[in-house]
């Protein structure tokens, strides 16, 4: 499957962070927690647009 | 219920106001005489002036109108609660107005001379030799204050009775100085200056009982912190020639990470990216994608203010 890559660029205390976050547990590395990022972002951005769309 | 010893009463009148020091574990009540009576408040760390009550802070933190539960910060880098809102009987305070000044009733009213929150503080503070240069930006006491749509903070009456209070339970040795408005041409204190009443309570074990427990961190730093921890004397600032930057995590340095998306993904992607913003900058847009879902996964404070961990 063709896939797109997209060149994030992040200094070292966005690193920091994100490898702590990882240190958690939360993703086992950091492209997958960049997806899975993306994944509950686009999730969420789509269950409120599910409820604004009923008012 | 167990009554609070009572250590010192004072009144202000108007026009005053009073330097009162206030030792951890002691609750300095500020009650309304008449009604209708705002107080300005600074606060200073009795034993280093240079730990004052920081507005901004303290906004972040609980918001615009700091009420019962809520604490007294001070500025970076000490950033410790200097004090606890024990009881607000209004529920009504102040922390985006600055004190009113000689300045603002001159330029506004054409008053040579009138009273004001700045002057009066200044007076207080000047018995334990503070200047008018250390008067800081006042915690307002039953102002009543808003955000009106242009952005503008406005001021209006308020409607506090007599008895109303505030108390105020001092979590460190304190220099606290309340006064009394000093505006009677303004909405603030009702069109009229009123005094106040203040009385200085030892604070019992179910008051002690009623603080949160707040996280104490490494970067609530101190003057054995500072580089330079001695306190300037004289008002010229001179380049020192021996000054080298030290600043902290510098240089900053920008290290690419690819993440490869699958169609699916980058779908997902460019129908919630902030285009708006970024335009075709995906870099960018992927990483503010990332870091606002930090913030609403793990933030547990507002953005941009400190989690204080109360339990």
């Amino acid at each position: 499957m063709a896939e797109t890559v997209v060149k994030l660029r992040l200094n070292q205390q966005q690193l920091e962070l994100i490898d702590r976050t990882i240190a958690e547990g939360v993703a086992p590395d950091r492209v997958s927690l960049v997806r899975l990022a993306l994944r509950e972002y686009a999730a969420a951005r789509k269950a409120d647009s599910a409820v604004e769309s009923k008012r | 219920m167990t009554l609070r010893p009572i250590i010192a009463e004072f009144m202000i009148e108007p026009g005053t106001g009073k330097a009162v020091e206030l030792l951890k574990g002691q609750i300095l009540r500020v009650e309304q005489v008449e009604g209708g009576q705002c107080a300005d408040f600074n606060c200073f760390n009795l034993h280093d002036y240079k730990e004052f009550m920081h507005c901004g802070r303290t906004r972040t933190v609980h918001g615009f109108h700091p009420t019962t539960g809520t604490f007294m910060w001070s500025a970076p880098p000490r950033e410790r609660a200097m004090l606890y809102i024990l009881e607000d009987t209004v529920g009504r305070n102040d922390v985006l107005f600055p004190r009113c000044s000689a300045y603002v009733y001159e330029a506004s009213y054409g008053f040579a001379v009138h009273t004001n929150c700045h002057d009066i503080q200044a007076e207080a503070q000047r018995e334990y030799g503070l200047t008018p240069d250390d008067v800081h930006d006042s915690f307002n006491l039953f102002m009543c204050t808003g955000v009106d749509e242009d952005g503008h903070a406005f001021m209006t009456r308020q409607t506090t009775k007599p008895g109303d209070h505030v108390d105020l339970l001092a979590l460190m040795d304190v220099l606290a100085v309340p006064n009394v408005c000093g505006a009677d041409v303004m909405k603030t204190s009702n069109f009229a200056l009123k005094p106040l009443k203040l009385t200085v309570f030892a604070a019992t074990d179910a008051d002690l009982a009623k603080v949160p427990n707040v996280t104490k961190l490494a970067s609530q730093r101190t003057p054995k912190d500072f580089r330079n921890p001695t306190i300037k004397t004289d008002r010229p600032l001179r380049r020192d020639p021996a000054y080298k930057a030290e600043f902290p995590n510098t240089p900053i340095i920008v290290t690419e990470l690819p993440i490869p998306l699958a169609a699916e993904e980058l779908a997902m992607f460019n129908a919630v990216k902030r285009s708006d913003i970024y335009g075709d900058d995906d870099a960018a847009a992927l990483r503010d994608l990332l870091f606002s879902w930090w913030e609403e996964r793990f933030l547990q404070a507002h953005a941009g203010a400190p989690s204080i961990g109360v339990k």
